[in-house]
């Protein structure tokens, strides 16, 4: 077993009109064992930017730390939000600091840029920057997450469309894999706030 | 190729058929002999043993485990209760496995381990527990029965069998229940749970178990201990499929989604909140 | 500085002790995305064209099927990268980076040969562990020149290269189709030809060809130059759900109103939690 693979868990992010989806599911586990559903692997950076993480969950709340610290320090020296795209180096540089001795954590970013559209990338745990301008995935399951998405996936989505194509791919996928599900968490990002769900999601 | 034929002469169909039967002498082995082939090295055991045992996790053939199966005997028979998730390492395979097998009207298997060494055997025991009751015009009693069994298990063992089943069957000396699993262990016993999930079962089989219970307390007993299972162990999943074994052989009495027992159960506990908050905000009041 | 801060400069092993505790303990360690990859360059008469292929692989899977691997160090110096995807990003960045502020400081523009010796010098010194092979390209005051750089730091100064695992399959398209003084079209066709022969034939590489012409007077980066391995089938209509058919549970919705402009305001110090010490 690959130590990514300890506590199990995954994220996905979509893309859609002037909108970004990100989701995550909610089990903690020790290898096969269900320790807590309720756990959170999102944490949002500030109103348009959150980030989720995936892979082993000590390496995930030293990261959060140590980005919203990160991140505090940006704003209150440049006194401004932070944009995604730098932030996405932020994260980046930080994982490849580590590139002898990495954090077992591969990250998912989302966000809204100035003109409210929609920025999405994912990570290796080295902090190589994946782009994406439809969906990133990273977690237990990401390749059925791929799957889901390459056929759930449509340009501009409206947000509450972009919430039921999101939540299926997600479903879909933690359907499949053992260590990720007990429920799961939709964030919609939109100019004029973030609504989010709890999905009543196989406790199995 | 040399064969292993595991049973005794007088019990091998291949000894007792016409040669009519055969294509020719040296006919490829189409599964109708009841052996096994065994690799063409000097020590099969040790050949396997290091396919299957002696070498790095990642290059060792690997087989589904995630499972949670149960049987407990109680007044009124046996209950037997399985999930119904195949997983392949963390991966999914199915979530509609039958893990209980029908040896006969009167005989079930349960299913842990490798599924295809579970089921390939237990069809087998199927055939041999039928060729027993038409030689001695009697039914095989389960001691027998699951003793063939783990015979069987046992001449493989270290080859690379893996198998962990529960015999449950009614016979002259009422119900019993026997473990059989694929190192040769054979133990008799009134409650026994197998699988990742197993501890998890045993915990609530144990906190809730009476002999003296009624068949629908056994019943629901059953059932909760497979959805706790289920809901806490990773590699089980899925259906909750349940058995009655009594007198006149066994009945199937459910077959029912994990999350029906979830949605009752966070119902139940909202209730229950609901009215204890009741009983504390009352003596404020009064 | 502290622990939880990056040394400037260099890479930081707090993690390291842990991680080879977890490693001894049976823990696979993870791997990082690769860059399963076929790169090349080719000379002609005015200048180089570099070539590239667009996947990058997790082991069995294609994680990203159009990724840039032509990457930018100046403007008449580009880099193809393969092997360990971070490695290729954070080294042609940084060389990038440093290159920049050379010239800066020598207010002269950048040469080719400066990019390939501090990319050889840093790689040398990491001793081949970061695995980064690459083909650097671009033209300078002295002309056109194109390299390779291998990941222990040796380099080679070749009229028609290639890496990666594709490597082999575009250098025998090279072998027999390289001519002298080519024309930039005919140096384009050569390096299209040899990125296809790898994205064909070598199952770690894939999805589109990139190229990147660089001459005297500038230079031209085009993303997708052959799109041969478009998805052939998508559902017309695609999928569409209801509003409502994911299972939401009932009362969990929440709205959160975008936040008002960063500003400071006068701290107020909030009133003190005092401890209970009676009794």
């Amino acid at each position: 077993m690959s130590i990514l693979e300890y506590n199990g868990g995954c994220v996905i992010a979509m893309a859609g009109k002037d909108c970004v989806a990100i989701a995550s599911d909610h089990r903690l586990g020790v290898q096969l064992t269900t320790v807590a559903m309720d756990a959170t692997r999102i944490f949002p950076m500030h109103d348009k930017l959150y980030l989720g993480l995936t892979g082993l969950m000590t390496d995930i709340t030293t990261l959060d730390q140590l980005f919203r610290f990160r991140l505090e320090m940006y704003e209150m020296r440049e006194n401004r939000k932070i944009k995604p795209k730098t932030f996405s180096n932020l994260v980046s540089s930080t994982l490849y600091g580590k590139r002898f001795g990495p954090y077992f954590s591969e990250p998912v970013i989302a966000g809204l840029d100035k003109d409210n559209k929609p920025f999405l990338c994912s990570m290796d745990l080295l902090g190589c920057i994946a782009e994406a301008d439809d969906f990133a995935v990273a977690g237990t399951c990401a390749e059925s997450l791929l799957g889901t998405c390459e056929t759930f996936y449509r340009p501009n989505l409206e947000p509450e469309d972009l919430f039921e194509t999101v939540s299926q791919s997600l479903l879909a996928a933690l359907d499949r894999d053992c260590i990720s599900g007990w429920g799961a968490v939709v964030h919609i990002i939109t100019k004029d706030g973030v609504t989010t769900r709890e999905l009543d999601g196989r406790m199995d | 190729m040399r064969n292993f034929d595991f049973l005794d002469a007088e019990y091998a169909i291949s000894g007792t058929r016409s040669d009519e039967a055969r294509v020719s002498p040296d006919a490829i082995d189409l599964g109708l002999s009841n052996s096994l082939v065994v690799p063409q090295v000097d020590r099969p055991s040790s050949f396997l043993r290091d396919a299957f045992a002696n070498v790095p996790e990642k290059d060792r053939i690997r087989f589904a485990h995630g499972t949670t199966t149960l049987a407990f005997s109680f007044k009124g028979g046996i209950i037997v209760a399985v999930d119904s998730r195949a997983s392949m390492g963390q991966y999914i395979g199915s979530g509609t496995v039958k893990k209980i097998i029908e040896i006969n009207p009167y005989l079930l298997g349960t299913m842990a381990g490798g599924a295809a060494d579970c089921s390939f055997w237990e069809r087998d025991l199927g055939r041999r527990c039928k060729l027993y009751e038409l030689r001695n015009k009697e039914r095989i009693s389960v001691a027998a029965a699951s003793k063939l069994l783990a015979n069987t298990v046992y001449y493989y063992k270290g080859m690379g069998l893996s198998m962990g089943t529960m015999i449950c069957g009614w016979d002259k000396t009422g119900p019993s229940i026997f473990y059989v699993d694929s190192d040769g262990t054979r133990l008799k016993g009134k409650m026994f749970s197998v699988g990742s999930g197993s501890t998890f079962a045993y915990g609530v089989l144990d906190q809730g178990y009476s002999y003296d219970m009624s068949d629908e307390e056994a019943i629901t007993l059953g059932q909760k201990s497979i959805y706790h299972a289920t809901h806490r162990d990773a590699a089980s999943g899925g259906v909750i499929n349940l058995y009655h074994v009594k007198e006149d052989g066994w009945v199937k009495i459910s077959s029912e989604d994990m999350m029906v027992q979830h949605r009752a159960r966070m119902a139940q506990i909202k209730a229950e909140n609901e009215t204890s908050a009741a009983v504390v905000a009352e003596p404020a009041a009064a | 500085m502290t622990s939880s801060g990056n040394a400037p400069g260099g890479f930081s092993f707090d993690n390291v002790i842990r991680n080879s505790m977890l490693q001894q303990k049976g823990y696979a360690p993870p791997t990082a995305r690769k860059t399963g990859t076929t790169i090349a360059g080719v000379v002609f008469s005015g200048g180089v064209v570099l070539g590239a292929d667009t996947r990058a692989t997790s082991g069995p899977t294609v994680f990203e099927k159009n990724c840039q691997k032509i990457h930018y160090i100046a403007d008449s110096i580009m880099c193809c990268g393969a092997g360990t995807a971070a490695d290729t990003d954070a080294t042609t960045q940084l060389i990038s980076s440093q290159l920049a502020l050379h010239s800066l400081a020598t207010r002269r523009a950048p040469r080719v040969a400066t990019a390939l010796n501090m990319l050889k010098q840093m790689l040398f010194r990491y001793q081949g562990h970061i695995s980064a092979a690459l083909v650097l390209g671009g033209v300078d005051f002295h002309g056109p020149h194109l390299y390779t750089v291998y990941p222990h730091g040796s380099t080679d100064r070749l009229p028609y290269v290639t890496m990666g695992s594709g490597s082999l399959a575009a250098m025998a398209v090279f072998e027999s189709k390289y001519k002298e003084d080519m024309t930039a079209d005919e140096a384009k066709q050569l390096v299209y030809e040899g990125i296809s022969a790898g994205i064909f034939n070598d199952l770690g590489s894939g999805g589109n060809v990139d190229l990147c012409i660089i001459t005297k007077e500038g230079k031209e980066l085009i993303r997708g130059y052959a799109k041969e391995n478009e998805r052939k089938y998508r559902r017309p209509a695609g999928y569409i759900f209801p509003h409502g058919a994911t299972p939401v549970i009932a009362g969990s919705e929440q709205f959160k109103g975008p936040e008002k402009g960063f500003s400071v305001v006068a701290e107020v110090a909030p009133a003190q939690d005092t401890m209970d010490v009676s009794a």
